[in-house]
């Protein structure tokens, strides 16, 4: 108990005290029990006052304080750091909101104001009386974070993180690194192929020591928490020795008789089970795709370096924090959308990108040369009826992008642009410019008024009632229908549910907060970065994987994690684990053990938040938080009802 | 169902449209055109049909001999895309389209064409002089006679063909149904138009030239009639010499201003000029200037010792009547009058 609390009522300016009788309230506080000294003052947060308050911690050996002022959102902070300052544990302050509880809110009613201000200053005082000190929960954590997705956004964040000294895992799950933008030739803007990027990405991985990739590789488990998760990996083997010469591997692709949809290229060509997706990708290794090998053997035949003795291999691996960067998948658009898969020349942008790549000197697409291309945008984005509210970004300019490059490569092109509004923000405006300099055509609907593809006397015609034409209903014969997809998470997102990372309404990964905490998820150490966090273009995925970078590693870099230490404890007497508190539990806190012979549950304090969600639902009381404990919050309440304050 | 043709601004760009691509629809060039109201759009709705080459829309169209070229949209245009200049060009487009015999467009879009025919008219001119041993008298009986002969036979076979075709595709093809007294009531309208050009007065800041193209209209058709019906160059009536005088002169001295804003280029409508249009103003100006020589020299009696000046004339007149006023740029004088008579009684149709 304490003997010596400090109470300052603070006038606000005149904020508290034109509706409150601050001189009253402290009256009727002076002679609490434990009250030491009390005081009214001006502007409780002013230097001045500041100063004065250490020197009467100090001077006055006070061992609690409580200052009644505004929203503890404001100034709890302020108020904690004066007690530290004066050498008081920061836990012996208490905060009470006289301002927007009580001033504000009955500017109508003074004398009811100042009855309800001394009530809640006598409940702090009643939760000061309590107090203790605490010291923050300490965690050693490990200086290694996984970068999971070696993509453009992975592997500059694992260049990062590795420059600053973090040892880091780069996991992809594929056989080779570079992601989407591999995929791509010439970039926006920078004219710099995507192979371009990923070389040169690849290049400093590759040269840091401190950096480890895993290709084929996969979490498949994960315990522990921020500072030491314990991370287990599978790696896939390629089934190829290091040591392969081109020719032999030609000749194994050539004898593999299994083809499959080559997805490097969206399915538009085939691929063998043996593959690599083009000739100068990273790792320079062939792999062999186990799921569709039939083991024939006649690879093995004609290529030393065919090795399938290679077996599956399981690492476990501790790292302080793990970066996701798993990219996005393009918009698979439905059967019938916009006649896609029904009318054989409409096709999406990410496959159009790669026909553009095949075709050299002329436009070709199921044999036929291709004049009249016409753009359907906002393809699976801003859904007037499905799920994709959101805008995907990158897609205006990128269509534009494309569209100009297939005017310059090829004869006798006529770009029509089916848009809802373009949006080449930024820098990119110049690409819109460009494309209508160069003559293309931009034809406007809304949402609810979409075109229509249709197939008629062997063509394709695609129509709209176009909003920049006073509606005037019109029709252009398109020989290749190009369908401007957006961006949608992942379809194998189970990573997500491995680590237990929320996802927003868009289906995402999910920051804590947009703007102030933008590459956090509310895991501890587990932050996001790229297009898994939503569409992004490729600069606004470097600018969310080196910030990423730069949380994960202020995450590990002392090599310890100071973290609060209000969070719930369990009565091991009392509880009988029912795992109610584990399901109400937003943070996956709660781990069941063995403690003399039951089950009981136990909090992992590194993960805890303290919100105190599990409280009510523990049906034998067996939890409680510290710094709120019941017998805190009883006796503030008993305050709070009691009649006759003044 | 309109299909589009991207095919379509290339053929334009030939009558002297050039950056249809520039255009991004802000619609500034509606916002400042007094011609547009809620129902139309102008110019914008034509440069749009004209970007996606919607031709038969154009071609059905009024809109292009609706304005008169004041230029604020090609002043205000923030793509300097001009589209007072498209309109222009389509003014040009819609004669060639209404021009049963396709000459029209030859001319328009091709010089060598033009300077061909021009050169043609020269030699068979000479050659007819020729003929008659170059006699003063006998020439100008001849061309007196070819003037009349001119006038009916341009009219009836090429000009009235052409009306009856604009008609066709701007009021029956469209399948607009007017009833005759919508034809009658509507005459006024054309006769006014026809000789006060009206409604350019409504355009801003355009009355000094609306007060110049008035008189020159009204100079040269009564320079028509002066010598055509009351044998100017024959006549001793004062008169009718003093009045072909002035009126020969109006017309130099305005095309003359014509010419010389053509060549300053202080206007958005004197900025660009197609042959068509260069052929136009100086070959009214060299008409005014050697009918006046040529009645000067007969009053002076000079023309006897000096033929070759009513020569010049003869030559200029032909290619006049020939080329310019069937094919080339006089014809906007009725295609303008009956776009807005064929205007007004769409309107009146309700």
């Amino acid at each position: 108990m304490k003997k010596k609390i400090g109470v300052y009522i603070c006038h606000c300016g005149g904020n508290i005290s034109d509706y409150v009788d601050v001189e009253k309230v402290r009256q009727a506080v002076e002679n609490e029990g434990g009250v030491f000294l009390s005081k009214t003052t001006m502007f409780a947060c002013a230097d001045s006052n500041q100063k004065d308050m250490v020197s009467d911690i100090k001077e006055k050996q006070l061992d609690g304080v409580v200052v009644a002022s505004c929203s503890p959102k404001l100034h709890l902070l302020t108020f904690r750091g004066v007690a530290e300052r004066a050498g008081l544990n920061k836990y012996n302050y208490v905060h009470a909101n006289i301002r927007e509880q009580v001033s504000w809110a009955h500017s109508d009613n003074k004398t009811g104001a100042t009855e309800k201000a001394i009530h809640i200053v006598k409940a702090a005082i009643a939760k000061v009386r309590n107090a203790e000190s605490l010291e923050p929960v300490k965690v050693q954590s490990t200086k290694a974070v996984a970068v999971v997705g070696a993509g453009v956004a992975g592997m500059r964040a694992a260049i990062e993180l590795a420059e600053a000294g973090a040892e880091v895992f780069l996991i992809e799950r594929e056989f080779f690194v570079g992601g989407r933008v591999s995929q791509w030739d010439d970039l926006c803007i920078t004219d710099e192929t995507g192979k371009e990027l990923i070389t040169r990405l690849y290049d400093r991985v590759m040269q840091h020591k401190h950096v480890t990739l895993f290709t084929g590789a996969e979490i498949v488990e994960n315990k522990g928490s921020v500072g030491n998760f314990e991370i287990k990996v599978k790696v896939t083997p390629r089934h190829f020795k290091l040591q392969c010469s081109g020719g032999e591997l030609q000749k194994a692709i050539d004898v593999c008789p299994v083809e499959v949809p080559d997805e490097f290229n969206f399915n538009i060509t085939k691929r063998k089970a043996i593959y690599h997706n083009y000739p100068s990708e990273y790792p320079q290794l062939p792999a062999i795709d186990m799921k569709t090998c039939t083991r024939c053997g006649k690879c093995e035949a004609v290529c030393n370096a065919v090795d399938f003795s290679q077996k599956t291999e399981y690492l476990n691996i501790k790292v302080g924090s793990i970066l996701l960067a798993t990219g996005f998948d393009p918009y698979e658009p439905p059967k019938g959308e916009f006649g896609y898969g029904e009318i054989d020349n409409v096709i999406t942008l990410p496959q159009f990108k790669r026909v553009i790549h095949y075709n050299d000197k002329r436009l070709i697409w199921q044999g036929k040369e291709v004049k009249n291309i016409a753009y359907i945008y906002c393809v699976g984005s801003r859904q007037l009826n499905g799920d994709n509210k959101y805008c995907s970004r990158y897609c205006c300019t990128s269509t534009i992008h494309t569209a100009i490059t297939a005017k310059n490569k090829y004869k006798g092109i006529h770009n029509f642009h089916f848009n809802r509004g373009i949006r080449t923000y930024g820098k990119a405006e110049v690409r819109y410019d460009e494309s209508s300099r160069l003559g293309d055509v931009y034809l406007q609907s809304f949402e609810y008024d979409p075109p229509v593809v249709e197939a008629r006397d062997g063509q394709t015609f695609v129509k709209i009632k176009d909003v920049l034409t006073a509606n005037k209903e019109l029709e252009v014969a398109a020989d290749l229908v190009v369908l401007v997809t957006g961006m949608v998470p992942r379809k194998d997102n189970s990573i997500a549910g491995l680590l237990k990372v929320p996802k927003g309404r868009d289906k995402f990964f999910n920051e804590i907060h947009m703007k102030l905490r933008p590459v956090e998820t509310v895991i501890d150490g587990v932050t996001i970065a790229g297009a898994s966090q939503g569409p992004k273009n490729i600069m606004e995925s470097m600018n969310s994987a080196l910030s990423a970078a730069t949380k994960s590693f202020s995450l590990i870099d002392s090599g310890e994690l100071a973290l609060e230490p209000t969070v719930a404890v369990v009565n091991k007497e009392a509880c009988e684990w029912c795992g109610k508190c584990d399901e109400a539990c937003p943070y996956s806190a709660f781990e069941k053990v063995e403690k003399d012979g039951k089950m009981i549950a136990k909090v992992i304090p590194s993960v805890c938040k303290g919100c105190g969600m599990c409280l009510p639902v523990c049906p034998s009381n067996a939890l409680e938080l510290i710094g709120l404990s019941d017998h805190d919050v009883e006796s503030m309440i008993d305050v709070l009802i009691e009649k006759d304050t003044v | 169902m309109a299909r589009i043709n991207p095919e379509f601004s290339d053929e334009l760009k030939k009558y002297g449209a050039f950056d249809l691509n520039a255009c991004y629809n802000c619609g500034n060039c509606t916002a400042v055109c007094t011609l547009s109201d809620e129902e139309n759009s102008f110019p914008r709705k034509m440069v749009r049909y004209s970007v996606l080459g919607l031709d038969g829309d154009l071609e059905a169209s009024l809109d292009p001999w609706l304005c008169y070229y004041c230029g604020e949209c090609s002043t205000t245009c923030p793509r300097e895309a001009d589209p007072g200049e498209l309109m222009m060009s389509l003014r040009r487009w819609l004669t060639a389209r209404y021009d049963w015999t396709g000459l029209s467009g030859l001319l328009y879009k091709s010089l060598p064409a033009s300077i061909f025919a021009f050169l043609l008219l020269v030699v068979a001119v000479i050659w007819f002089a020729a003929k008659q041993q170059f006699d003063v008298a006998s020439i100008m009986h001849y061309g007196h006679f070819f003037e009349m002969a001119a006038i009916t036979l341009v009219f009836a076979l090429i000009l009235l063909p052409n009306i009856i075709h604009m008609w066709w595709l701007t009021i029956y093809k469209p399948g607009i149904k007017a009833p005759l007294s919508a034809y009658f009531k509507s005459l006024e309208d054309l006769i006014v138009h026809m000789f006060t050009q009206k409604r350019a007065l409504g355009c801003d800041d355009n009355q000094f030239r609306w007060f110049e193209h008035f008189i020159l209209v009204l100079g040269y058709l009564l320079l028509l009639f002066t010598t055509v019906f009351l044998n100017w160059f024959e006549t001793t009536n004062l008169f009718v010499i003093i009045l072909g005088y002035v009126e020969s002169a109006i017309i130099f001295v305005v095309t003359f201003d014509f010419v010389r804003r053509r060549i300053q280029k202080d206007q958005a409508i004197s900025k660009h000029s197609h042959p068509s249009d260069w052929f136009f103003v100086i070959w009214l100006f060299l008409m005014g200037l050697t009918a006046f020589t040529v009645r000067l020299f007969i009053d002076v009696d000079l023309l006897e010792t000096n033929l070759w000046i009513y020569l010049v004339h003869l030559i200029i007149l032909v290619q006049w009547a020939l080329i310019i006023v069937p094919f080339g740029k006089w014809t906007h004088f009725l295609y303008r009058s009956f776009a807005m008579y064929f205007h007004r009684v769409i309107e009146l149709k309700g």
